[in-house]
């Protein structure tokens, strides 16, 4: 069953066409990848899927209800948490509270949200050490975020999108800027991940997409242009002379 | 529990030491400076209208105060409803912009205030102010006694002070800084910003309100001043100098400002001009406010001796 | 009706200075991203120049020319010594200078010049009226309205038409490319500000023999700069001109009618703009 599909969404900024008429259909439990080139428009779809910006055209369904111009604030409640591709965390916060924030948000109550203590709310509060815990950073619970390491921050990043407990999972390159032993981590981390939730991956590092995905999307100019499994799109010829290049042959 | 400490023996010692009209007019401004500082040190927002609230319901509860003498309760409630309601109108208006456009915003609807109270001089008194507000009794208190109304401000502040900490340590406070340190992010992770900055101007207006009341019945007249600019750049600056980083900041600023503005009054009748003076200083060399202009003030005295 | 017809034209005059205070503060706002809550004062000392310089040299035309580039000195001044250590500090403090700024300004105003307004004849031969068919009207607000045109017309060719223009309408949008473009971002900032009061300066000298002078006039000035920059966009020259007609047009209207609502209506007209276009006129940001 597809938990998450577009149909022919796009999204144009005046002349340009970012995202055009992309059909996706990511199945409930897999890890679905998207890759293509950089200004591809990957991150641009991911930004219709979480309601940064209305689309300009097509459909947004998910798990069987029509979300399209449904406002970000609104999307986490539904069950979709997103990570970013440049940090973007709560800096002064220590990553107790950053993951917390999140993990309130999307709790069942928000009784007592003007008087009751922050650190009143028990079930908040485990979800988001949790969270912490899942990413390897229980440890420094304590510390403020802007005083850790690049590579904590990306798996900071991913906490924050672990705590609303959502049902699909949209990571917007969780590798980027990372040493190779800190990706190794992180692909360790999001192969942990896998079969928990259901998560769409944008990556551009190819031995982390093969290694990791169930399906592979390849976007260029804004289109799909092929789908299948690794293996599929390993063989197939348009993704290789658009966008593998050499690096696959 | 130590800050506490000191803010209880500040208000008992105080009135021995100033006037205590001076002293009510330092907790009345301190009450003021926490509900700016909710949106200034908290949310991030920088407010330069704070007196659109302080002086609509100084107006307001002032002049049912003289003309229906209606209760001391009463006025207070009136007071923190139409701070509150006059800060979510302006809000409404300005949530929608953000940075710059914010900051003149809300110094654009100060003015619209200020010009109607202004012009609106069968009730408001225009620039001659708004005289005669009285003081009624409570429960057989005669408030007409300044050290009884000293007492009934103090306890005042102290529970305002003790309702915006519940409010900082709540979840709405967390959220409030999570916008300030990302907006993006809390948007993100679930929570409808523009309604929540909404929500802070509310509370600050209502503090405001409450504020500007206790002002009206402290000196028995609403002056036009009171929903001036010049007012709502005075709670910045004080909010400023006692640091917006921290819930005590706006008490220890309302303490220097009134010191600075009551001293500097009796030099020179063109003291506003003295006022701007400190204001450039502060902002070129004191910039983190007092606690850190103190420990430079400290580190210089012990290499010169 | 001819009394309509004769307020809407007052308007218009009145609307291109708006415009005028509303484009230069749209420069240092834009150019510099601080607050500029001097801007005001900065009016006013362009009125209060002219004064002086009037009373000194007996010649307006003199005055007209030598007191905006008085105020456009104080700006280069405020920047360098004041604005231009600031630039990375918030802005919150940014605000806080340029009001503290205000403050003082206000206050040497009330010094130097005495707290009680001043009236200020305009020059001999742009004294009295001519006959526009529908109304007698003054030969000197036809001169503000044409005056005022020209500067828009001055300053939009500035920013069109030369490459100094062109840098300044990036250093809006993009800063980071300005300096890529190996721009000294610091001389951009100077003359942004310098420019601006004097579009503040000029404005002011205009103003002086239509309302006269008061220490008051450049706070009221301000917030009404303000009111154009939020309705027009910053760096917006249309916006600045269509914003600074509509509040110009709509107070001197109000006027006719209900004198003691002409300021308020200034804000409530913008109120209600952004009550329906949050985002402004021309919906920027």
């Amino acid at each position: 069953m597809a938990l998450l599909e577009t149909h022919d969404l796009s999204k144009a900024f005046g002349a340009l066409t970012a995202v055009n008429a992309v059909s996706l259909r990511v199945e409930a439990g897999t890890l679905h990848s998207i890759i293509g080139p950089n200004g591809a428009g990957k991150t641009t779809l991911f930004n219709l899927l979480t309601g940064t910006f209305p689309p300009s055209a097509g459909r947004i369904v998910f798990d069987g209800s029509d979300i399209t111009g449904t406002p970000a604030h609104r999307i986490a409640h539904l069950g979709l948490a997103r990570s970013f591709q440049r940090t973007n965390v709560f800096p002064a916060f220590s990553l107790l509270d950053n993951v917390w924030l999140a993990a309130f948000a999307c709790s069942k109550s928000w009784r007592g949200l003007l008087w009751r203590r922050a650190d009143r709310y028990p079930e908040a509060t485990a979800q988001a050490r949790a969270a912490l815990a899942d990413v390897g950073l229980g440890e420094k619970a304590d510390q403020p975020a802007r005083e850790i390491s690049h590579g904590e921050q990306r798996q900071l990043e991913l906490a924050i999108a672990l705590a609303a407990a959502p049902r699909v999972l949209l990571l917007d390159e969780p590798a980027a800027g990372l040493s190779p032993e800190e990706t190794r981590r992180m692909v360790a981390l999001v192969r942990a991940l896998k079969g928990r939730y259901t998560i769409v991956l944008i990556e551009h590092k190819m031995d982390i997409i093969m290694n990791v995905s169930d399906r592979i999307s390849v976007m260029h100019f804004g289109s799909l242009i092929a789908e299948g499994t690794p293996e599929e799109i390993q063989r197939n010829a348009e993704v290789r002379r658009a966008y593998l290049g050499g690096v696959a042959a | 529990m130590r800050a506490l400490v000191l803010i209880l023996a500040a208000v008992v010692l105080l009135p021995f030491i100033v006037r205590p009209a001076i002293a009510s007019e330092i907790w009345i401004f301190a009450i003021f400076g926490l509900g700016l500082n909710l949106l200034l040190g908290y949310t991030g927002l920088l407010s330069f209208g704070q007196s659109t609230f302080f002086g609509s319901a100084a107006y307001v509860a002032g002049y049912l105060l003289k003309h229906y003498a209606i209760g001391v309760f009463a006025a207070l409630g009136i007071g923190v409803a139409v701070g509150a309601i006059s800060a979510l109108l302006v809000g409404y208006l300005c949530v929608q912009r953000s940075g710059l456009y914010f900051i003149m915003l809300t110094f654009a609807l100060n003015q619209l205030f200020y010009f109607i109270a202004y012009q609106w001089t069968t009730v408001t008194g225009g620039e001659d102010g708004m005289p005669g507000v009285p003081r009624p009794a409570m429960l057989g208190i005669d408030f007409r006694d300044p050290v009884a109304y000293y007492i009934f401000v103090s306890v005042l502040f102290l529970l305002s002070l003790w309702l915006m900490k519940r409010i900082v340590d709540s979840p709405l406070g967390k959220i409030l800084q999570g916008i300030r340190e990302n907006e993006v992010r809390a948007e993100a992770v679930g929570y409808h910003v523009p309604r929540f900055k909404l929500l802070a101007f509310v509370i600050g207006g209502a503090f405001s309100g409450l504020a500007g009341v206790l002002y009206a019945m402290l000196f028995g007249i609403v002056p036009l001043e009171a929903i001036g600019f010049v007012t709502s750049g005075n709670v910045v600056f004080a909010t400023l100098i006692g640091g917006s980083g921290s819930l005590y900041g706006p008490i220890i600023g309302s303490f220097v400002f009134i010191w600075l503005s009551e001293s500097m009054s009796v030099v020179w009748a063109r003291w506003p001009l003295l006022l701007g003076v400190a204001f450039i200083v502060v902002v070129l060399f004191f910039r983190g406010g007092v606690v850190e202009a103190w420990d430079r003030i400290w580190r210089f005295s012990k290499r010169t001796t | 009706m001819n009394l309509l017809l004769g307020q809407i034209l007052n308007g218009i005059a009145t609307g291109m200075l708006y415009a005028l205070m509303g484009l230069g503060l749209s420069l240092i706002t834009g150019v510099l991203n601080i607050p500029n809550f001097a801007h005001g004062a900065l009016f006013a000392i362009g009125a209060y120049f002219l004064v002086s310089v009037v009373g000194l040299l007996g010649n307006f035309w003199l005055g007209l020319l030598v007191a905006p580039i008085g105020v456009a000195l104080l700006g280069l001044l405020i920047e360098y010594a004041g604005v231009r250590r600031l630039y990375a500090a918030g802005h919150d403090y940014q605000l806080l200078f340029t009001f503290g700024l205000a403050l003082i300004l206000n206050e040497l105003i009330i010094v130097i010049w005495g707290p009680v307004g001043i009236s200020h004849l305009p020059p001999a031969i742009l004294r009295g009226g001519v006959d526009l068919g529908f109304t007698f009207y003054p030969k000197y607000r036809l001169f503000v309205m044409a005056m005022a045109g020209l500067l828009v017309v001055a300053t939009w060719l500035f920013l069109e038409k030369t490459r100094y223009g062109a840098i300044m309408r990036a250093g809006i949008e993009n800063k980071e490319m300005v300096s890529l473009l190996g721009i000294d971002i610091h001389w951009l900032f100077t003359v942004a500000f310098a420019l601006g009061a004097y579009l503040a300066g000029i404005a002011g000298a205009l103003t002086a023999p239509i309302r006269g002078l008061s220490p008051g006039m450049g706070v009221d000035m301000l917030g009404i700069a303000f009111v154009v920059v939020a309705l027009g966009g910053l760096g917006n020259l249309l916006g600045a001109i269509a914003a600074g007609l509509l509040i110009g047009v709509a107070q001197a209207v109000v006027a006719a009618y209900w004198t003691e609502a002409s300021t308020a209506v200034i804000f409530a007209v913008m109120a209600a703009v952004l009550l329906v276009r949050p985002q402004g006129l021309f919906g920027i940001r």
